[in-house]
């Protein structure tokens, strides 16, 4: 089950070592994307969405379909989130809104009976079989070497736009009116509907802004990624173990557990390929037990 | 029964328990007032453990318990009511009083009989008339009047048999008739079952009617402590409670069940 | 009223669905019937021990299927492993789902104990990822486990008894056994003081507490008798399948069994076992028209939980009780006393 050996040998190999570090970058960086959508939906409007790795999934669909169209691989991951920012819209305004008042056994279900109807529309739509985009035709370029190791220029394209990406979106959150009007709603929704600002509306662009990111995360990885329906599922349990580790609520947070588990996979994937989702799941314990409010969260949620 | 040694609690910069001494003689019916922000329901928390004082002791029954949790305070005899109701809605009025009674009694993890067990039915029906609950015994807590919420909450406390019961406003939020009875049954209680009481409460004339000994505080110090008459006629007392009477209304108002 | 009365009569209940199901199996002349209700026993003990956590303690476990699993799993490889069988000879089942249970529930315990510690959102993560590392554990130690195939090969069941568990009418007398006796266990546990401890921690945590109980031991020992229980009914599909898979630890059985509850009903100790027959009954009937019964479900879960936002037994109950209390108008009391009563029989 480990293999100490191997992983200690990519260690000292630099070859190994940069590869690995590119995975465990790249990985670490889509995590980092899909799980600032959790924490930005969470740390304002407190609803655990449940359903997020089917913003992820639909962003991955959306854009193999716009990239066979269109052939454009970024109008493609601008289909991705469009998509899944508008499913994301009607979903909060049809369902979870309904919800928000109720305990968390009632958002948990609506979550779970969306993820159920959306992997079903999925198989529907476009098959049950694995499908793959491929890499785009922009990036078929040779990889990169550095210190004897391969990095293909994709991969560091898909990272720095998945940080980009993020941060501006919590930026603009903590920065623009929009992410000042809708943070005091959800401290004070009263407050805010008296001041003639329809809040409904607000919370649901902000429910459909953390989608978007899924699906651009989503849409980012299709071509690295075989599509499949259900493939929202790994990608949700793995950004829930982000925002844990992290911090719920706290964005640094999860960019910090997004890398470590970004480098667990790829270098567990070399010292022990069948424990990575276990030594994930081991770390999510082993904070949940010292430290329940993540590596960089302030408060506890109750 | 229950001392209070120099209290200090500070919360940063603000001093909310200021060097609170008192004694409370067992067997007594002693009344805590003071305007809003006096510092009375800190002190209440620190008794039962719910804040650690800064400085000073806790003395129950001749032990010190400060610093001590507030499970094995409730455990040496002290129980409390809370100021919002404090009960358990989506029981029966009956069931949730004989699972206070069935956990007093070390029936909490019981396995063996069916709930509840005979002794803690008993019990139960005492508590039941003891309190004048048996009308509504079976309905449900959340859905009974404000009132009966407060008096289930007491119910609970003394349910574990407490030698000292704590009482943070049991009158809050109720209308003036309510008021007056729920006070009559304060001191019914009293009466009958032979224990220490100490209440707090924002309405003078109720203390007066009520308690034998009253305490006043103010800014988190004992402002004066005696009987009713030489409460009425401290002007000291007059001048920081009339001070404050439309703070008291106003906080009455915002504990009103919505 | 003789106190030990409601026990008796659980007991005597179960009794009589025990002697009912067996006169089933003698005059039943096919199998489909009796494997459909073996599947539903195993199912209807993982669902109504996640009951005992959801709707009597307040405990929203995400991650129940791993002691279903555990259970079947622990079973599986004591059966397996030729000298232990050969060692129990015709005592080998009795002992292997008394294994089962034991360590499921040890199993439980030690998950439990870590934890009850945290409030509702980090416990229903921390269940899950459990969960989930049980199922990476199974993955992993292939040579164990059968890793992502499976417990394959078929689960040797020596005859015991009397009782042959390749027969269709033997499983289904020995499962409807372990079911009752699951149910009954929980039964008394909600009927018992400690039933009405747990639903005061559901209640309001802080406040039983404060009458000198120590929650975290009562939220532990709930979580350690549910995960047991769940683990006989992992034996139970272990016994029917004659395999177990890492799927059995997944996170859509747990998520499924949740929402069986709310389908069938929160606030009433059978509810959830109508939960699962109407779920069944989705999925089959589904089944006849497309394979898309995830589509289905999805659809009945947002009806229930967003238009009757009740489970159906709750429903029911809902509705009788608002009929009664019309007709006794004129004794609004007694009819608040009926329905204070069935609530309380309902133990909600």
């Amino acid at each position: 089950m480990l293999n100490i050996d191997a992983l200690m040998n990519c260690f000292g190999n630099s070859a190994c070592l940069v590869t690995q570090s590119a995975t465990g970058l790249i990985i670490g960086m889509l995590l980092f994307l899909v799980a600032s959508g959790v924490t930005l939906i969470f740390g304002v409007l407190h609803v655990v969405n449940f359903a997020h790795g089917a913003f992820y999934m639909i962003g991955a669909y959306a854009a193999y379909s716009a990239y066979g169209v269109t052939g454009n691989y970024y109008l493609s991951v601008l289909a991705g989130a469009v998509a899944a920012a508008i499913v994301g819209v009607l979903f909060e305004r049809l369902a979870i809104s309904r919800v928000y008042k109720e305990n968390l056994l009632m958002q948990l279900l609506v979550c779970y009976a969306f993820v159920l109807i959306c992997d079903d529309a999925v198989k529907i739509i476009w098959g049950a079989e694995y499908l793959a985009m491929g890499i785009p035709s922009e990036f078929r370029v040779p990889p990169l070497r550095i210190a004897g190791g391969v990095v293909p220029p994709f991969y560091l394209f898909l990272a720095g736009s998945a940080l980009a990406v993020a941060i501006l979106s919590v930026i603009l959150i903590r920065y623009s009116r929009f992410g000042k009007i809708v943070r005091a709603a959800a401290e004070n929704a009263t407050m805010v509907s008296v001041l003639g600002i329809r809040v409904p509306l607000y919370f649901a662009a902000l429910f459909g802004l953390g989608c978007a990111l899924a699906g651009m995360a989503g849409a980012l990885a299709a071509p690295v990624r075989s599509l499949t329906p259900g493939m929202g599922l790994s990608i949700l349990i793995e950004s829930f173990i982000v925002t844990v580790i992290g911090g719920m609520g706290s964005i640094p947070g999860a960019l910090l557990a997004a890398i470590l588990l970004g480098f667990t996979r790829s270098f567990g994937s070399v010292g022990f390929p069948l424990f990575v989702d276990g030594a994930m799941f081991l770390m999510m314990v082993v904070i949940l037990v010292f430290r329940p409010q993540g590596l960089l969260g302030e408060r506890m949620v109750r | 029964m229950l001392r209070l040694d120099h209290l200090v609690k500070k919360f940063g910069g603000l001093t909310a328990t200021n060097d609170v001494t008192l004694d409370f003689p067992a067997g007594t019916l002693s009344a805590i007032i003071g305007p809003n922000g006096a510092g009375k329901t800190t002190l209440f928390n620190q008794i039962t453990g719910h804040l650690v004082p800064t400085s000073g002791k806790i003395v129950f029954a001749g032990e010190d318990i400060t610093g001590m949790k507030p499970a094995a305070i409730v455990r040496k005899g002290i129980g409390r009511a809370f100021q919002v109701a404090n009960i358990f809605p989506t029981m029966t009025v009956e069931e949730a009083l004989a699972s206070a009674v069935s956990a007093h009694a070390h029936a909490a993890f019981e396995l063996s009989s069916a709930f509840p067990r005979r002794d803690v039915k008993t019990r139960t029906e005492e508590l039941l008339a003891l309190l004048g609950m048996e009308p509504v015994a079976r309905r449900i807590s959340g859905e009974i009047s404000h009132g009966d919420q407060k008096l289930l909450d007491v119910g609970l406390a003394l349910a574990l048999d407490p030698k000292l019961l704590l009482l943070d406003e049991p009158a809050a939020g109720m209308g003036p008739e309510e008021r007056w009875q729920m006070m009559d049954t304060v001191q019914r209680l009293w009466k009958s079952q032979n224990m220490t009481l100490i209440f707090i409460e924002h309405d003078i004339d109720l203390v007066f009617r009520t308690a034998e000994i009253i305490h006043v505080l103010r800014y988190g110090a004992v402002l004066a402590s005696g009987q009713a008459d030489e409460i009425r006629g401290n002007p000291e007392v007059i001048e920081a409670y009339l001070g404050s009477e439309t703070d008291a209304t106003e906080a009455d108002s915002r504990e009103e069940p919505a | 009223m003789n106190l030990a009365h409601p026990f008796v009569r659980a007991a005597g209940l179960a009794l009589v669905c025990f002697v009912l199901l067996i006169v089933l199996a003698l005059v039943y002349p096919g199998t489909w019937l009796l494997d459909t209700l073996t599947g539903l026993f195993a199912s209807g003990l993982l669902v109504m021990s996640l009951h005992l956590l959801v709707g009597y303690t307040g405990l929203v476990s995400f991650g129940h299927a791993a002691y279903f699993a555990s259970g079947g799993y622990i079973f599986g490889m004591f059966l397996q492993t030729p000298d232990i069988v050969a060692a129990f000879g015709a005592w080998s089942v009795p002992v292997a789902t008394l294994l089962a249970l034991l360590g499921t529930g040890l199993f439980a315990l030690v998950v439990g104990l870590i934890c009850a510690r945290l409030s509702e959102i980090y416990f229903a993560f921390l269940t899950l990822a459990f969960q989930m590392l049980l199922v990476s554990v199974i993955q992993g130690l292939v040579q164990y486990t059968g890793g992502d195939q499976g417990l394959m090969g078929g689960i040797p069941r020596p005859e015991f008894l009397g009782l042959d568990m390749v027969q269709v009418k033997d499983r289904f007398v020995f499962s409807a056994f372990l079911f009752l006796a699951g149910v009954l266990v929980i039964r008394l546990v909600t009927l018992s003081s400690l039933g009405a401890t747990l639903r005061m921690v559901r209640d309001n945590e802080v406040r039983t507490a404060f009458l000198g109980v120590n929650t975290y031991r009562v939220k532990v020992l709930a979580f350690t008798i549910a995960g047991a229980v769940a683990g006989l009914g992992g034996v139970i599909l272990a016994i029917l399948t004659s395999a177990a898979y890492p799927e059995w630890a997944g996170w859509a059985v747990s998520g499924e069994a949740i929402f069986t509850i709310m389908l069938g009903g929160l606030h009433s100790f059978y509810g959830p076992l109508v939960g699962v027959v109407v779920m069944r009954f989705i999925n089959d009937v589904t089944l006849i028209y497309t394979t898309h019964t995830d589509l289905a479900k999805g659809v009945a879960i947002l009806f229930v939980v967003l238009v009757l936002r009740r489970g159906i037994l709750d429903w029911i109950i809902d509705l009788r009780a608002a009929r009664r209390g019309r007709k006794e108008d004129d004794n609004v009391s007694r009819a608040l006393s009926k329905a204070g009563k069935e609530a309380e029989d309902a133990a909600s």
